[in-house]
């Protein structure tokens, strides 16, 4: 079978639509699927695809930014960075990029976790144009997409304000080469003592990433004080919400750690 | 279409400072092409997955698991195995610092394991345990033991300035 090596966006854009090719970021996923006769579409010759660039509100990062360069680069926010250094080990992560941790589709990508939860958007492009949707509304389903017939992820646009502050863990089997059992971000934004903006969001549980913007309104706009009043109904409002898909480690433990450590997030936070 | 986006059964690449073509599907993995295709036995095949580390190897100056990589991916790309390392100044030392520290018992994850270490200590000559650590945390062992193999690279580490 024949690939595809295009050197501009344009020219990618348009073997996409005429050849069907399947769009190759770091390969660390496809090529675990062992297809040796596999049309691909390589996508790190272009270089619309690898920009970090920041604009007035957000953080601009091309979909064929490996791991280890977000990782090493001064623009990209902490909550990603260390979510990225939890990734598999440096061999993976010099090879594996953003658009294809998104693209793949799973809820145990730990690098979408975060753009969940910081209310990230996606850029997509195609031969027709270009649109930008929230990320939350990109992942319709269990391995489905909200991506287009000639479409590629572009850019993924992370808000630089929101969140003064965070939390994350992922939970493995061990530290390094450890797909997430379970993994969890918040973040807060505090003015004095009042919550101007939280949100969580809970990897490797559902089918997709769990982001609940209607449970943490229950603590945005309240002081510390008021929110720690309110802490049990939220805590409640979870638990309802958090109904694990069956998984390689039992449903049981994993809404167990979930709600652990959202306890531990509140507390950190002073809630 | 410019001629070199269409990758048919070509795929141009440097293999340890020389010009080569390989021939055959560009969605192979690296790893059978360099075994394989140009005998370079020195990338072990371990799990096909990305989970040992065994088939390491330095694409345009960075360690990758070369069964990770499509063979399309490697087009116009600089590759180095253990093949071509063992001929550099770099290799002389950790050569030598493996020896010493008994840093090699069946010698299997030793390719990768060396070419791991030519990379950490390319970007930080004079790294900590945690470092050295962290930089071969996706190359298993199985025998020799993990410590050993960091006395020696940070063994390499203090003998080595400026030869990475």
């Amino acid at each position: 079978m024949v690939s595809y090596l295009p050197q501009s966006l344009s020219e990618a854009l348009e073997l996409l639509a005429s050849t069907g090719a399947i769009p190759y970021g770091g390969g660390t996923d496809l090529m675990v699927e062992g297809k040796n006769d596999a049309s691909y579409l390589f996508l790190h010759k272009i270089p619309e695809l690898g920009v970090i660039a920041g604009d007035a509100d957000y953080i601009r990062i091309g979909a064929s930014c490996t791991f280890t360069r977000v990782a090493d680069h001064p623009l990209c926010p902490g909550i990603l960075k260390e979510a990225i250094l939890q990734i598999a080990a440096p061999a993976i992560r010099n090879l594996g990029t953003i658009g294809g941790n998104i693209g793949n589709g799973s809820p145990k990508a730990d690098s979408a976790l975060i753009f969940f939860v910081t209310g990230s958007r996606l850029r997509l492009v195609s031969k027709r144009g270009e649109r930008i949707i929230p990320i939350k509304d990109f992942y319709l389903g269990r391995r489905s997409l909200d991506l287009r017939p000639g479409e590629l992820i572009a850019e993924v646009l992370i808000p630089k304000m929101g969140y003064d502050r965070y939390y994350y863990r992922k939970v493995g089997a061990r530290d390094a080469l450890a797909i997430s059992r379970l993994s969890f971000a918040g973040i807060i934004k505090t003015q004095g003592d009042r919550i101007v903006n939280l949100a969580t969001a809970f990897g490797a549980v559902s089918d997709v990433i769990i982001r609940r913007e209607d449970i943490d309104a229950m603590l945005i706009g309240k002081t510390l004080a008021e929110a720690k009043t309110v802490r049990d109904n939220y805590l409640a409002a979870y638990a309802e919400a958090i109904v694990p898909i069956r998984g390689r480690v039992s449903e049981k433990y994993r809404k167990r750690v979930c709600m652990n450590l959202l306890r531990d997030f509140l507390d950190t936070m002073n809630i | 279409m410019k001629p070199e986006t269409v990758l048919n059964a070509d795929v141009r690449f440097t293999l340890n400072g020389k010009a080569v073509a390989w021939l055959g599907s560009p969605a192979a993995p690296l790893l059978d092409v360099l075994r394989e295709g140009f005998g370079n036995t020195g990338v072990k095949c371990g799990c096909r997955e990305g989970e040992c580390g065994a088939c390491a190897v330095i694409l345009d100056g960075e360690l990758v698991n070369s069964c990770m990589v499509a063979a399309g991916r490697a087009s116009g790309a600089e590759i180095v195995t253990i093949e071509g390392y063992k001929n550099t100044p770099g290799f002389e030392i950790l050569d030598r610092a493996f020896a010493g520290a008994g840093a090699v018992q069946c010698g299997f994850c030793t390719p990768g394991m060396i070419l791991a270490a030519a990379c950490i200590l390319r970007n930080n000559p004079h790294p900590t345990t945690e470092e050295v650590r962290k930089g071969i945390s996706g190359n298993l062992c199985r025998c020799t033991g993990y410590n050993a193999i960091v006395t020696a690279i940070l063994a390499a580490a203090g003998e080595g300035e400026g030869k990475w």
